[in-house]
């Protein structure tokens, strides 16, 4: 993909984090009491009702895309050599989807999954 | 950063030439600050992946378990971790606010008419819209990491 295609990425997945995330920490202490918010029954709950996983899934997707490539645009203005690009480049997108599974393997797990005491 | 030779740039100073941000203006210094807290950020979210796992058993779990969400529960809800959620939430709203100043002015807003340069060389693009800015970014962070702490340690929610 082209620079100027991953710089628009950053400021799309930028501008839908700071929506994402400003709901996630109100849902945190203000929509719910701190205490209910973490308790396992209230995020059982959250996760049970679909519209919400899809939520968690998308905040996850958009922050780790947003993250990784922000490291990978700081990396890529430390260093400008070709053999360092091209790592950084597959070390961007190897972080990405082993982080995006690994969240998506807890919210999958906590929708479908069968609870336990 | 300087070019050299054959047109290969070199960052001679490494990581210190964009992490020091002494003898630069005040956009400079928001510049450090929002790289620094992106870093920071993308660290507690790597951890924070770790250990809401745990909701459904940990790394290898299979699926919700109260025993396991206990268990996490116990190591990371204590006043370490709350004074560690402070900072996250410092840190998150002042890296999202300053970021939407950084879309404004890639968009070409707020930075002022171009005009000839002149002694004392003060930038145009920093005048009162990106300071103010910048100013409301800190504000709203340092109001946003007090709210969380009345949370947090006051018992407001």
């Amino acid at each position: 993909m082209r620079e100027s295609r991953l710089m628009l990425l950053q400021y799309i997945t930028a501008l839908l984090a700071v929506a994402l995330v400003a709901v996630h920490l109100l849902t945190q202490g203000i929509i719910y009491p701190y205490s209910t918010a973490i308790s396992f029954g209230t995020i059982l709950s959250l996760y049970r009702n679909g519209l919400y996983a899809i939520f968690l899934e998308a905040l996850l997707v958009v922050v780790l895309v947003h993250g990784f490539n922000g490291v990978r645009i700081i990396l890529h203005e430390w260093r400008q050599t070709a053999p360092w690009s091209r790592w950084v480049d597959i070390g961007t997108v190897v972080a990405i989807v082993a982080t995006v599974a690994f969240g998506s393997k807890t919210v999958i797990l906590a929708v479908f999954g069968g609870a336990s005491g | 950063m300087s070019s050299e030779g054959g047109g290969k740039a070199r960052n001679r100073r490494g990581l210190s030439g964009w992490l020091n941000p002494y003898h630069y203006n005040f956009e400079r210094w928001a510049y450090v600050f929002q790289r620094v807290t992106g870093i920071a950020i993308l660290a507690y979210v790597i951890g924070h992946l770790g250990d809401t796992s745990f909701f459904v058993g940990g790394p290898i779990g299979t699926g919700p378990s109260q025993s396991s969400w206990t268990f996490i529960s116990g190591i990371v809800e204590n006043s370490f971790g709350h004074l560690i959620l402070v900072l996250v939430v410092l840190v998150v709203i002042f890296h999202g606010t300053n970021g939407l100043r950084l879309i404004a002015s890639e968009m070409g807003l707020i930075l002022g008419r171009p005009a000839s340069i002149e002694y004392p060389y003060k930038p145009r693009s920093l005048r009162l819209g990106q300071r103010a800015l910048i100013w409301a970014a800190i504000i709203l962070a340092v109001v946003g990491a007090a709210w969380a702490a009345m949370i947090l340690f006051g018992g407001l929610a």
